[in-house]
């Protein structure tokens, strides 16, 4: 029961087109057994007078007054018959292939809405090559399965059974006979299956190798040449290689042995239905047409009883692959049963006495922060990789959920804000951003579609990356991301500051966003952009002195705590942390020439 | 990147020279391909022959009520079987044997080629467009020229034997068969054509649909930051959409092509029930030949539509070996010249007696570089390195500093002026010949797959152990590499994920160690370790570079200072040069690089 809802838990809405197709592939199988009978017609009824096994209202169209009459009446009704079952065989193709196409279309959709609403620790955990493959080979295997795969088996299903159903009502003795070897060769044909699978994976395994032969070779080509190794290479690539072949040509051997042995035994039937059938027919018990209609009957039975076999080994693969959907679709979005609550944001936030810690961590990453910015104000951050200050952001976010303490805005507790509202409200400038596959100016406008380019040259133009790209061949119009030009950290930094630009934002966070960026443009920017937000809240994240000393409020964060709060004025005055590093970034250099 | 492209679109004529090439490949093959053709002559007669058999029956048994025949009958069906099984085990083993090594054959020569095609091509050249050609391209083609020939044999064959034997048995309903010949030849070429391109149209949006899967995972946190789902989500529904359209339509085309095909039969068979009927009746025929011809008239369309699959095949996989045939043959750029072959032979037969020993003096004299397509890199470069001297290039990305690298190392060859290396133009003597002097430390060092004992001997393949173990002790990387529960027979495994960037970098110094090169060259790493890696790495260098002339594009503050000579350069030109020591006394560039660069280490 539990596999059967995973199995139908996405053709919602759609199943109706299901049970049309089966009904009409039912139908069309119905009519593809009757196609023998019209030969058998033919001879035992034209011509010998014995009963037709063509069904009465067919056999009842037949009879004409002569005999080319009555041969060009069967003539054109089974032209007319043959067109009414390819209608019903195009038309149930046609239904299930809508049906699965309108599943998988679902599925992805679904997946994909998904995947872009799971926590963001979700993400920080998953692997991303393994996703992609769930969300599409496995929906694929799925698709192949429910339109193709499972169809088939119904297929050969009901066109043996009527098969069988109009050979019994030829002759019973000769159906018996004609069914002996099927259980043999159903069950040689699953059992193959089921081995060949694991020298399918001794295959895969090869190939496998192989791949990674070539892979390291040509991505450690420097390698390889400055050392002088291709000989060795060429040797390596080629034991692998061979590997491959063998393996490969091991399953070739199984398949011309499962081909030609079940073929053997295919013919092995023929040979018992036709000797016993002449036998028969001799002997008066059976008609010569009926003969006939039983030789193509059969074909009808024994040729896919060995594709069932590999039918059943598919379906275990469609189950494996069900469940590694359903374990992505386990995990709830983010934004379920999140509230509704927007309120206007000013902008004053406080963090009071807030912790952070993993579920699975021993210790936690964050502790008793507790701190206040007004409206308008700049605080910044500074500590080293790992103390902590990423964390501190991703919280004022709801990316994590503190597990202490509690962050208000404007004295709503963070929590109680809408999580999406929240993050229009606080716009974060990432360290390392994500650009998209489209062109500069579409990622430029991404939050804004159809701003003009004007706003987007401006925005380029504060975040000074306009120059870089003008200089572009397609200028504007590169397309940038996984399939464009590969852009510097730094050009990438600042195209992110320039789409944030677009739309005004009561709360700004750098986290780290300027590292890529020379010291000199890095203040050039952040001056710009000051003039351009002097009401917005901003928080600075860095490891620079030169970035953080212009703020109100400056905090050092080292593992996870407070370590001390101030101006740069006092801070310095204090000692400590922040006095050392900038002694040391501030003096290096006028020592220089001393230590050459 | 053009060229590169995966799919290509247009409608391609047959391009004779690329198949005459791929044919080439095959003729260590030939016994195979004889095989292959009179196997599936077997097997046509054998098919066309089944009818025939079951006639007997009709005719001479049943109609003659003569069952001293069925003994016979039972043996030629019997014979038949056994026939036909031990035909069908050969045709398709004897198909994938040439399928196979086929394959192989085409694998061998592209990675063959790929070794000897100089660092330049794989500079300009996706790693993933070299994998593709290596595994897809290399089995899709050998697949279908191996089963291509195979269906296009037993077609031919089918089809001409099927009308040989019809016309011997009766020419009215021969004829009568044959007039819906050429309709099933449109249609199926008609069909044929359409469904792989829709096949193809779906391949391209089930890639487009994969793609945003990635940017969906990849990016998720920036969408969530700028709260994107929406927007995102209507651009993949698109995409969804899109896909679901070609997929219908695809089916939509499929459902039709059979039972088209199945229609058109169907009015042959109808013309032989009618005609052939009122042959039966006037004793013309026998039921048993009408039996025949309503069999073959089924089994006609059978190679019909496995030659226009076959067919269309070829046509879709001429693009394939378009790719590989230009993979085989990719002329490398950087190659020695006649002369200098003959003294100092090739890449697999070199004559090492004539190889000269080095000191390791390099003098680059008026050189100017340029990349295809891509502006002057160096113009008129000077430059004078005595043997065992250290040299630290410095300055920005995009200076030149890789450039002059790969100049050293010959990976690319000046486009004006000349490289000396011990007083002679590298160009007078072999690429094989200065590679066997080189060593190459890389700035993410690329370790291979198996033992670190393997790796470091990649240096020199024949190390003893002894020699490994020295090398490894030097560099300051055997006490952590026997820390390991399987020391030296610890395996890196993939990319070499288990070990960290510094051991990595500290295994791939004893590879170069091992090597004893004259001249070394050094890309330092950028990325930080802690700080006890770090002396090591430091010690590490100081060892490699003892005795040889080393260059370095250096990013360590000590290995730099520590150089005989810096050069600081600027797009292509030496600003300054001189030692440390003097450079900053000048107080020009190099101190403000220096000032810049280094100026904020502490944090981090």
């Amino acid at each position: 029961m539990k596999r059967f809802k995973q199995f139908t838990q996405w053709m919602k809405g759609h199943i109706h087109l299901y049970i049309i197709g089966f009904a009409l592939l039912i139908a069309s199988q119905y009519l593809t057994t009757l196609t023998p009978l019209f030969v058998q017609h033919i001879v035992d009824a034209v011509f010998a007078d014995k009963p037709s096994a063509l069904p009465g209202f067919i056999a009842g169209l037949l009879e004409g007054d002569t005999l080319s009459t009555t041969l060009l009446l069967v003539a054109l009704v089974s032209v007319g018959f043959t067109l009414i079952r390819l209608v019903f065989v195009f038309l149930q193709r046609t239904v299930i292939a809508i049906f699965s196409e309108n599943v998988a279309y679902v599925l992805r959709n679904t997946l994909y809405d998904r995947l872009q609403n799971l926590s963001f620790s979700y993400h920080t955990q998953a692997e991303t090559g393994d996703l992609i493959q769930r969300a599409t080979t496995d929906v694929d295997t799925y698709r192949r399965f429910i339109g193709e795969q499972l169809i088939d088996v119904l297929r050969l299903f009901f066109l043996m059974s009527f098969a069988i159903v109009q050979m019994v009502r030829m002759d019973i003795p000769l159906t018996l006979i004609s069914l002996i070897m099927t259980p043999i060769i159903f069950t040689s044909a699953t059992i193959y299956f089921i081995k060949v699978r694991h020298v399918f994976e001794r295959v895969e395994k090869a190939e496998g190798k192989m791949t990674n032969t070539v892979q390291e070779n040509v991505t450690g080509s420097r390698v390889v040449k400055a050392f002088q190794n291709e000989l060795h290479e060429i040797e390596k690539f080629d034991e692998t290689s061979m590997t491959f072949r063998d393996e490969n040509m091991k399953l070739s051997q199984l398949m011309a042995l499962f081909w030609s042995s079940t073929d053997f035994l295919i013919f092995l039937q023929y040979t018992l239905t036709a000797s016993f059938g002449i036998y028969f027919t001799v002997s008066g018990t059976l008609d010569a047409g009926q003969f006939i209609a039983f030789l193509s009957l059969l074909g009808m039975i024994v040729w896919p009883l060995r594709q069932l076999g590999r039918l059943i080994g598919d379906f275990g693969k469609t189950t494996v692959a069900l469940e590694r959907i359903d374990e992505i679709m386990a995990n709830p979005s983010e934004h379920e049963g999140d509230s509704d609550f927007k309120p206007d944001i000013q902008g004053h936030i406080r963090f009071n006495h807030v912790g952070f810690q993993f579920d699975d961590d021993d210790k936690p990453l964050l502790k008793n922060i507790d701190f206040e910015v007004k409206p308008g104000e700049t605080l910044a951050v500074i500590g080293r990789t790992g103390s902590g200050k990423s964390t501190l952001m991703n919280l004022m976010v709801r990316l994590l959920e503190c597990t202490e303490g509690s962050i208000t805005i404007d004295g709503h507790d963070i929590k109680r804000i809408n999580k999406k509202h929240l993050r229009d409200k606080v716009g974060i400038i990432l360290q390392e951003p994500f650009l998209y596959s489209k062109s500069v100016y579409e990622n430029i406008g991404i939050m804004k579609r159809n701003a003009n380019p004007e706003l987007i040259e401006n925005a380029a133009t504060i975040a000074s990356v306009h120059d870089d790209i003008v200089g572009f061949e397609a200028g504007y119009k590169t397309v940038v991301g996984e399939r464009g030009v590969t852009l510097s950290g730094g050009q990438k930094q600042r195209l992110a500051i320039a789409r944030m630009l677009l739309e005004n934002k009561p709360v700004l966070v750098f986290d780290d966003s300027l590292s890529a960026v020379d010291t000199e443009t890095d203040i050039q920017i952040r001056r710009a952009l000051m003039h351009h937000w002097k009401e917005t809240t901003v928080f600075i994240i860095t490891h620079r002195i030169t970035t953080a000393m212009e703020a109100d409020k400056i905090i050092v964060l080292e593992d996870g705590i407070i370590k001390a709060v101030g101006t740069h004025g006092s801070l310095l005055e204090q000692g400590g942390l922040y006095a050392d590093l900038y002694r040391q970034q501030n003096n290096l250099a006028d020592d220089l020439p001393k230590e050459g | 990147m053009e060229h590169f492209e995966e799919e290509t679109y247009q409608d391609m004529s047959l391009n004779t020279g690329t198949w005459r090439r791929i044919f080439s490949f095959m003729r260590p093959l030939k016994r195979y391909i004889y095989l292959i053709i009179a196997l599936a002559t077997l097997l046509a007669i054998a098919d066309a022959a089944y009818p025939l058999i079951n006639r007997y029956g009709i005719d001479y048994i049943i109609e003659e009520r003569d069952l001293s025949r069925l003994p016979l009958f039972i043996g030629i069906y019997v014979f038949y079987m056994f026939f036909v099984a031990i035909l069908v085990y050969a045709f398709i083993y004897v198909a994938e044997k040439l399928q196979h090594e086929l394959a192989y054959i085409i694998r061998k020569k592209a990675f063959k080629n790929l070794q000897e095609l100089p660092f330049s091509y794989y500079d300009r050249t996706p790693v993933g467009w070299i994998m593709a050609r290596m595994t897809s391209d290399s089995r899709q083609l050998s697949d279908i020229l191996s089963w291509g020939l195979v269906d296009i044999t037993w077609g031919g064959m089918m089809m001409l034997i099927l009308i040989g034997v019809m016309l011997y048995l009766n020419v009215q309903l021969t004829l009568i068969t044959l007039g819906v010949l050429p309709v099933l030849i449109y249609l199926s070429w008609f069909f044929r054509k359409r469904i792989l391109k829709a096949y193809r149209d779906i391949r391209k949006q089930n890639s487009k649909i994969t793609g945003a899967f990635n940017e969906g995972i990849s990016g998720a946190k920036t969408t969530k930051t700028l709260v994107l789902e929406e927007t995102n989500f209507q651009d993949f529904d698109i995409k969804t959409a899109n896909m679901r359209r070609h997929s219908i339509r695809a089916a939509v085309f499929a459902s039709l092509y059979f039972p088209s095909i199945l229609f058109v039969a169907s009015i042959a068979t109808a013309l032989i029930f009618y005609f052939g009927g009122i042959d039966v009746s006037n004793e013309v025929i026998t039921i048993g030949l009408l039996y025949v011809f309503v069999s073959y008239v089924g089994q006609f369309f059978d190679p019909i539509m496995q030659l226009a699959n076959s067919l269309a095949q070829f046509q879709q996989a001429q693009a394939s070996a378009e790719r590989v045939v230009s993979l085989i043959d990719a002329e490398p750029d950087i190659k020695d010249t006649p002369e200098v072959i003959e003294k100092y032979g090739t890449m697999e037969e070199p004559i090492k007696a004539n190889w000269e020993s080095i000191t390791g003096a390099i003098r680059f004299e008026n050189v100017s570089f340029k990349y295809k397509k891509g502006e002057q890199v160096l113009e008129d470069f000077n430059l004078s390195v005595k043997a065992g001297e250290s040299v630290a290039l410095v300055g920005h990305t995009g200076a030149g500093k890789s450039t002059i690298v790969n100049l050293i190392c010959r990976f690319y060859e000046p486009t004006g002026g000349r490289i000396l290396i011990d007083g002679k133009d590298y160009r007078e003597r072999s690429v094989h010949w200065l590679h066997s002097h080189l060593g190459y430390v890389l700035q993410s060092p690329e370790l291979f797959s198996g033992s670190i004992r393997e790796n470091i001997r990649y240096g020199n393949l024949s190390a003893t152990d002894e020699m490994i173990e020295e090398a490894a002790r030097l560099v300051g990387a055997h006490d952590f590499i026997i820390g390991f529960k399987d020391g030296y027979d610890t395996e890196v495994s993939e990319g070499g994920s288990r070990l960290s960037v510094g051991q990595k970098q500290l295994i791939s110094f004893a590879r170069a160690l091992i090597a004893n090169p004259s001249i070394l060259i050094l890309d330092e790493a950028t990325s930080s370790v802690d700080t006890e890696t770090e002396q090591r790495i430091q010690r590490a260098i100081e060892t490699v570079m003892e005795g040889r002339t080393s260059f370095v594009i250096a990013h360590r503050l000590s290995t730099i200072v520590k150089a005989d000579k810096i050069l600081v350069l600027e797009h292509g030109r030496i600003l300054e040069s001189g030692t440390h020591a003097e450079l900053l006394e000048k107080g020009e560039h190099y101190y403000k690089l220096y000032t810049n660069q280094f100026k904020e280490p502490s944090l981090n």
